[in-house]
């Protein structure tokens, strides 16, 4: 980078800093993220932000179209459903399912990925080959195939799906891990500890991981999106989330007997886990980019 | 090439010594009795049962066990299923048939709007063109298969009825399924109807096929960009422009070309997420394939069933994955060089 400052004391932004400079150019990534954080604080706060509870049914109010309808009601903002549980509170409920259990998921997946990864770029000959050739073959199969395998031998249940979801999600992770430390293995700078004496533990911990872990996290937001869909198809298939939890996969499957009565218990549900996948895609394309740009310098 | 070869051949054995050995524990851990889970044979007598343990060495140890599954799956015999107790495997005969059907007409589909778009956006980088299609692939990468797969319904069945919703082709016609695949079942047949049928079976392939294309598509369309994107920057490129070639030329007979055989490379590691795709889809457009009798077996505990079904699929998917490979290597000469446990 070509220095043209006139002033004296010149100022470098950490590498943190730098990405977060890059990262909020863009404004509809940081629309993008504002959501995604309004989302966090839904998951996190739903049960006292929503208007009614959710498992609350109005009985004298079953099949509310939206408030904008003419039969509609205002204080059930997006209507009811079959069982005139207010829509609006079950989506808000929801975010902590569908959104809040992606959020978990990824994480706890992308420590055991990271963990096992890292690990096994330090093997090398028959071990690595096999784990090679052993990654390749679960990448494979579908992950909805695996998650079924899963779900079979557990039983069906939300808390079921969320350990089938995580399962599934780990090879990306591993796989991810071993090609990034293995090519920042080959770096000067890590050979220059490496010859200071450095065990391969110390050389990971010190030298590698705090090179790689951005990318890591771009990695998980794109592993969210997939783990939000995944969570919402399953409870769409009646594998995962029990009817009575407001997920907003099962939600839209309780709606869709009543598609053609009303048609709302099934438009928002896929609105909301659109908008949420979306949101999610956004913060991780945006990232990605942000990465990108910092490289260039 | 003939080192290539034996290398994806290693491979093809050892993905199916791993998925068989898969298949073969799931009998273990899927719950109740792990005899009854590989053979599906519930109301076996006593004596048959006696039979079945000889027959499957459950009397030594796991090795032979596996050894006698093996030899059984060589065979053609995946036990019978426990819910409807027909052979498994004639039902996988069945029933993975319409599967590829839909998926491959999906990936068709995917290929032949997405890398095209994939180009357009990237000739156009940063122009309008290239953020309206990056924003439709967004779009679409984010939709949920199920939720689309309703819409579709609700719009072009019930709305405009242009579409039909549900199966593979009207009761109206009687095909003889010779290869499974309806359209070759259709074109050999002799009946009077056939383009009729023809046009029946296109019909009804349309919106479940566009729907398991959305996702994948959206991905071909970054690879493509990306891709064309790396080959507009290279030397061959500015040496074609140096020589005066105009921008369609350079377009046409250097970048496209180059830009194909990267985009190619990655139909093969795509095709597992489209057949999860297909595989929700044939649930929603009661499509008569395989994603959709799995899903069934789980709630009637047809646990030989989703044996069976786990191997068939990932073999097929691991097939066009090593199809694929070998289309790119046959395009692109240096993927056939240093390629080390790929």
């Amino acid at each position: 980078m070509a220095r043209e400052n006139i002033y004296q004391e010149e100022e470098f932004p950490s590498p943190l800093m730098q990405l977060w400079y890059n990262f909020k150019k863009n404004p509809m990534v940081m629309l993008a993220f504002g959501s995604y954080l309004a989302l966090a604080i839904l998951a996190i706060f739903s049960p006292i932000l929503t208007p009614f509870s959710s498992s609350q049914s109005h009985l004298e109010y079953i099949l509310l179209p939206p408030a904008w309808n003419d039969d509609g009601n205002v204080s059930f903002l997006l209507g009811t459903d079959k069982l005139g549980r207010d829509i609006l509170s079950m989506l808000m409920h929801g975010a902590s399912f569908t959104f809040g259990l992606s959020f978990i998921i990824v994480i706890i997946s992308a420590v055991i990925g990271v963990l096992i990864g890292s690990l096994s770029a330090l093997t090398s000959g028959f071990k690595s080959s096999f784990l090679n050739h052993f990654l390749d073959v679960i990448l494979s199969i579908p992950s909805l195939l695996l998650a079924i395998v899963i779900v079979a031998i557990l039983g069906i249940g939300l808390s079921n799906t969320v350990l089938a979801i995580i399962i599934v999600l780990i090879p990306q992770f591993i796989h991810i891990t071993k090609n990034e430390v293995k090519k920042e293995f080959s770096k000067d700078y890590v050979l220059a500890s490496k010859l200071d004496g450095a065990s391969p533990l110390r050389l990971l911990r010190y030298s590698i991981f705090p090179n790689i872990i951005e990318r890591v996290i771009t990695q998980a937001t794109l592993a969210q999106s997939a783990a939000i869909l995944d969570i919402a198809a399953l409870g769409f298939l009646g594998l995962g989330a029990p009817s009575e939890i407001p997920e907003w996969g099962a939600m839209l499957s309780n709606g869709v007997d009543l598609f053609y009565i009303a048609p709302w218990t099934v438009y928002f549900p896929g609105l909301a886990i659109l908008f949420t996948v979306i949101a999610t895609n956004l913060v991780g394309e945006g990232l990605r980019h942000a990465l990108k740009q910092r490289k260039v310098y | 090439m003939l080192i290539f070869t034996l290398r994806r051949l290693n491979l093809f054995i050892f993905t199916l010594i791993v998925l068989t050995a898969l298949s073969f524990s799931l009998s273990f851990l899927f719950p109740g009795d792990a005899l009854i889970n590989l053979t599906g044979q519930v109301n076996a007598t006593p004596e048959q049962r006696l039979l079945l343990i000889e027959e499957y060495k459950f009397n030594s140890n796991i090795f032979q066990q596996y050894w006698a599954y093996l030899s059984h799956l060589f065979d053609g015999d995946l036990g019978v299923s426990i819910a409807s107790h027909l052979p498994i495997s004639s039902e996988i005969m069945n029933l993975l048939p319409a599967t590829i059907e839909l998926s491959v007409v999906a990936l068709i589909i995917a290929m032949v709007v997405g890398i095209p778009l994939g180009f357009i956006a990237a000739v156009n980088h940063e122009k309008f063109a290239d953020n309206t299609i990056l924003f439709v692939s967004m779009l679409g990468y984010s939709i949920p298969i199920f939720w689309l797969g309703l819409l579709a319904i609700l719009i072009f069945s019930i709305e405009l009825g242009w579409l039909p919703s549900a199966g593979r082709l009207s009761l109206v016609y009687e095909i003889e399924p010779i290869t499974g695949i309806q359209f070759f079942d259709i074109l050999m047949s002799n009946s009077e109807y056939k383009w009729q049928a023809f046009q029946d079976a296109t019909l009804h392939i349309i919106m479940p096929a566009c729907v398991v294309a959305m996702a994948p598509m959206t991905t071909f369309i970054r690879l493509a960009r990306t891709s064309m994107m790396e080959v507009l920057e290279s030397s061959y490129i500015k040496a074609a422009k140096a020589k005066g070639l105009t921008f369609w030329q350079i377009i046409h007979r250097h970048a496209i070309r180059n830009a194909l055989v990267n985009v190619i490379r990655y139909v093969g590691l795509r095709f597992a997420n489209l057949v999860t795709l297909a595989m929700v889809t044939e649930v929603i457009f009661s499509w008569p394939g395989i994603g959709r009798w799995l899903i069934e077996s789980i709630f009637q505990r047809d646990y030989t069933a989703i044996q069976g079904g786990l191997l068939a699929l990932s073999s097929f998917i691991f097939i066009v994955h090593i199809l694929s490979d070998f289309i790119y290597a046959a395009l692109n000469p240096l993927a056939r060089e240093h390629n080390h446990g790929a």
